[in-house]
């Protein structure tokens, strides 16, 4: 007799009180061949010699924000000058365990998003949906195979990925208990251990959604949709969706499309929950990031707020209040101390809403909150009276006028903002001083904390500055989500070799040092000189507000391919999993190393050859602090704006020890002193100008062809001489033979070289003689893991 | 070290208020000290060094200040960009493309000999980006005995000696600065 086994449990007639539970059938793996690797579903340990080997060269730095520490009940204990706590912990280890905390944090974000997600969406699709993302698409889910050993085929099989990433969250939080770890770099291993967890849970909830909501699926010429604060048509009810899990929101597209309503509507959103309704829905409208949250309340522009979870305000529900805008909650991740109304019938939550009885309620039923939140906008909608936005014009006298240039905002104001000079020109009728502040305020409100005087700042500078905040107002290409096959196949081998000078990946928060337009500026450099351009969160959504002369943003100059001089929004927070995606893509389907349970073999080859660079220029969550720690682990390195230095610690080399650059080459079988490329895993930028330059500079890669070292040098030099007035200090270095100099300055570096740096220079044939740190190699082929040179050379 | 240097009563100013109210530490705060101090303190360092960054791109009075410091021998990492204006009044910096992040970095190893083969006594800090600066500065403090002097508009609770907050003066500033170069003894 043959059994067939399905997963549940099955009670046995004859047999009382004996049932039968079968967990996972493993099913005979049909078409992955490929082998398991060392390492699928990693535990803390297995790749402890992996990050213990990228810490030697790039060494924590750490920059302590506070130097106590009071997180048990023995101190508060003084650790500076890296004095040891009560219980025994010193300042530098007391910082590595904060990041790992703050990594958790984020990965923990990321994975109780896609918990919710899959759990939800397994029930109402079932779990055996199969993971289908287009024909264009074979390596479906590529950070779930590199790190967790498996394939998955349906909606069912990602719950085992997401299995793994919650115990080793755990595992890591575990270790940041009083008494654990006494050395920085393990925290530092823990801390890149747990982001790698969270780079499979964006996997897992981009992919659930993908799948069950039919958002797009790597089509690189995905709608347009309008972003920025003047988006809205005033004459419509406005339904503001805020947060990052749009599992919630998304009834409200779909009961509107069934009443015949969407074109009555305005549905925007704010933060990443805009990115995946419009990926959902391209009706949709963008609003833009999280501090847009009190420009947009402020103004009074919704007719009802809609809040998930993650970076939203923290007072939003008496933002909304002040405004008379009511509020659904729906993430049990961000309650805001609501009523909880799934089981109460839809009009009396309305007439309570209504009434003012409640400033908002508690809702996670989809169709239910869909049916709340479009009655009531009506009605507000009906009730608003027409007002100015922000302030009067004899408001703004009022409030100006109450400044007395005490400076108490101005040492609160993250940006050290100068309101007071912009006030007292203000009392003298000028307000271009304040208007000019609106470009850089990041809308938090700590000026009106505290200001004596209770000024409403933030209306103060919206109000003058209402110009350049409607200006801002443009189009975004909307998420696609993955990179093709295809297209990874047709770039694989020029990023490797270095034809394509790099990509570019500008992702994460909006706390920019400046200005918007600085983040156009940088990432239009780079288009133009073809590299490739990837974005995704809050700062694609930046880009889709801002215009050039000609009306465009970067979305209507620039394609959405995968490709040079293109510029791809993946979409959401969670879709950044899609650009460590195409990163190992490229190791696996252009030079065919296998995915299965190899990480350390990915993050080698990425290293030293895959010339992708992080961008974050705004950072200021946790969950960018664990992405960015995710793409160091896999060898990505990552450039940050100077609120960066804010997460305490970077990973910084240093040059100058040469010691710390050495490769084995498994084509020589000889350990060989490298350039340092890339120098640095993490570092933070002051200015536009010198993100320009340090993202060009780490794009090189000691695995460059002599045509790609030419190109990337060409851009360094370019963009040094352009942006810092002079070559870069440490050019030469990069330099293996004559035929790596950009071509147009041959001759003069060729001298510099010999006059400066003492090499020698055969003037006949223009060689280089002698001077490198090493000679170019066409067969070079470099790794930094011992295991990975054995098995490649001893095959 | 220059940092034991002792400061007089009236070469400092009472506490000021921390650039971010909320940048608190237990340990030392910067002494607020007036420019004589900071001329006195660079000239009797082995190997002092200015490191520059954001602001002189946007405030040329800070481009004219570094060039001063320059011609007095004092050399200059410029960071952020800031040696574009450098390189155009002459000035020759030791680097141009390291961030401040990495000079930090280096700076912190005791075996780091310097852009010229000496490790650097004393730092002095021009033009930064209040809050990144900061972080660089407790970083120095915790884990390095390097004396740093921060001459920026706000006042640097970090540094081992900082200007005090000159931000309701502009011209006042400008003048601090420009008494700190004229005692600053011309080096070799
Ligand atoms: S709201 Fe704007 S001006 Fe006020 S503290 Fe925040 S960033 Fe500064
Ligand atoms: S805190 Fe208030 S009163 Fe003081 S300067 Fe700022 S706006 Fe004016």
């Amino acid at each position: 007799m043959v059994f067939e086994l399905k997963e549940g449990i099955f009670v046995l007639d004859d047999l009382k009180n004996v049932s039968i539970k079968i967990g996972k059938v493993i099913e005979e793996e049909e078409e992955w061949t490929e082998p398991v690797g060392p390492t699928p579903m990693p535990g803390i340990l297995e790749l402890r010699n992996w990050d213990r080997k990228l810490m030697e060269r790039y060494e924590p730095f750490y920059a302590p924000m506070a130097d106590y520490c009071n997180l048990c009940t023995m101190g508060p204990c003084d650790l500076s000058m890296n004095k040891t706590g009560a219980c025994g912990i010193d300042l530098k280890t007391a910082k590595a365990r904060l990041v790992t905390i703050a990594c958790c944090i984020g990965a923990a974000a990321h994975t109780a998003h896609a918990r919710h997600l899959l759990n939800h969406i397994i029930e109402e699709y079932g779990e055996d949906l199969p993971i289908d993302l287009g024909s264009n698409i074979n390596v479906e889910a590529p950070s779930i195979r590199l790190i967790c050993g498996i394939k998955p085929k349906t909606l069912g099989d990602l719950r085992a990925a997401l299995d793994w990433a919650e115990s080793e969250i755990v595992k890591v939080l575990h270790s940041t208990h009083i008494g654990n770890e006494e050395d920085y770099i393990d925290y530092e291993s823990k801390a890149m251990h747990v982001s790698m967890a969270d780079h499979v849970g964006m996997e897992v909830a981009d992919i659930a959604q993908m799948v069950a909501y039919n958002l797009p699926k790597a089509e690189p010429d995905t709608p347009l949709v309008d972003t920025g604060f003047g988006i809205v048509d005033r004459t419509k009810p406005v339904i503001v969706v805020v947060g990052h899990n749009v599992m919630y929101a998304r009834p409200v597209a779909d009961y509107l499309e069934e009443k015949g309503l969407i074109d009555d509507f305005e549905i925007a959103g704010l933060c990443c929950t805009a990115h995946d309704m419009t990926r959902y829905n391209a009706k949709a409208k963008i609003f833009g990031p999280i501090y847009y949250q009190l420009r947009v309340i402020r103004a009074g522009l919704p007719d009802i707020v809609i809040s998930d979870e993650q970076c939203i305000r923290a007072d939003l529900l008496s933002a909304c209040k002040a405004m008379g805008i009511p509020l659904i909650a729906t993430s049990d991740a961000a309650c805001r101390g609501l009523p909880n109304r799934n089981d109460d019938p839809v009009d009396e939550i309305v007439k309570d809403i209504l009434s003012g009885k409640t400033p908002g309620v508690f809702l996670d039923d989809g169709e239910k909150l869909a049916e709340v939140a479009v009655k009531v906008a009506q009605e507000i909608f009906k009730r608003k009276q027409k007002k100015e936005l922000f302030l009067t014009d004899e408001e703004l006298k009022e409030e100006v006028k109450k400044c007395t240039q005490c400076m108490n905002c101005v040492f609160t104001c993250p940006h050290n903002l100068r309101i007071d000079q912009g006030m007292k020109a203000g009392q003298e009728g000028d307000f271009s001083k304040l208007a000019a502040l609106e470009e850089v305020c990041i809308a938090c409100g700590k000026c009106e904390q505290a200001c004596p005087k209770d000024i409403r700042i933030i209306n103060v500078i919206m109000k003058t500055g209402y110009q350049s905040l409607v200006s801002k107002t443009g189009k975004t290409r909307v998420g696609r989500g993955p990179i093709q096959d295809t297209e990874i196949r047709n770039v694989g081998q020029p990023i490797v070799f270095g034809q394509i000078p790099g990509v570019i990946a500008a992702v994460g928060c909006v706390n920019y040092p400046d200005v918007m337009q600085d983040l156009r500026d940088i990432l239009e450099e780079f288009l133009k000189r073809r590299f490739i351009v990837v974005t995704s969160g809050c700062h694609a959504m930046d880009i889709g507000m801002l215009k050039d002369e000609e009306g465009q943003t970067l979305y209507e100059k620039y394609p959405g391919n995968f490709d040079a001089g293109c510029l791809v929004n993946t979409g959401s927070c969670v879709s950044n999993a899609h650009i460590a995606g195409a990163v190992i893509k490229i190791a696996n389907i252009f030079a065919m190393r296998p995915l299965r349970g190899n990480y350390e073999e990915i993050a080698d080859y990425t290293l030293n050859r895959v010339g992708a660079v992080g961008f974050s220029w705004g950072p200021y969550s946790h969950k960018a602090a664990s992405i960015a720690t995710g793409f160091n682990r896999l060898g990505v390195p990552v450039v940050v704006g100077p609120h960066g230095t804010k997460y305490r610690r970077a990973y910084i080399g240093k040059p100058w020890k040469t010691e710390n650059w050495w490769v084995y080459d498994v084509k020589s079988r000889q350990k060989v002193n490298i350039e340092p490329a890339p120098d640095t895993l993490i570092a933070a930028v002051e200015t536009k100008e010198e993100a320009i330059v340090q993202l060009a500079r780490l794009c090189i890669r000691p695995n460059d062809t002599t045509q790609g070292r030419q190109i990337k040098l060409t851009h360094y030099l370019e963009l040094s001489q352009k942006y810092l007035g002079a070559l870069p200090d440490d050019w030469y270095l990069y330099v293996r033979s004559e035929a790596d100099l950009p071509l147009k300055m041959k001759d003069t570096l060729l001298k510099t070289l010999e006059e400066d740096h003492g090499w020698k220079i055969d003037w006949d044939k223009k060689k280089i003689v002698e001077g490198p740190i090493r000679q170019f190699d066409a067969g070079f082929n470099p790794t930094i893991v011992e295991a990975i040179y054995d098995k490649y050379t001893k095959k | 070290m220059a940092a034991s240097a002792k400061v007089k009563k009236e070469e400092k100013y009472p506490p000021p208020k921390r650039f971010q109210i909320a940048d608190i530490q237990v340990s030392r705060e910067a002494t607020a000290v007036k420019p004589e101090v900071v001329s006195r303190m660079v000239n009797k360092a082995k190997n002092p060094v200015l490191v520059t960054g954001k602001y002189l791109l946007k405030e040329p009075e800070l481009v004219n200040i570094a060039v001063k410091f320059y011609e007095k021998g004092i050399p200059i990492i410029a960071t952020g960009g800031s040696s574009k204006p450098l390189i155009e009044k002459s000035v020759k910096p030791l680097s141009v493309v390291f961030t401040l992040h990495q000079i930090t970095q280096y700076m912190l190893d005791p075996d780091w000999k310097g852009f010229n083969g000496q490790p650097y006594d004393v730092v002095v800090y021009l033009g930064f980006t209040p809050y990144y600066l900061s972080r660089m500065l407790s970083a120095m403090k915790h884990f390095s005995k390097v004396t740093t002097i921060a001459i920026d508009e706000f006042f640097h609770p970090h540094a081992k000696f900082s200007f005090t907050n000159l931000t309701k003066d502009k011209e006042l500033y400008y003048e601090m600065l420009s008494k700190v170069v004229e005692g600053l003894e011309e080096r070799k």
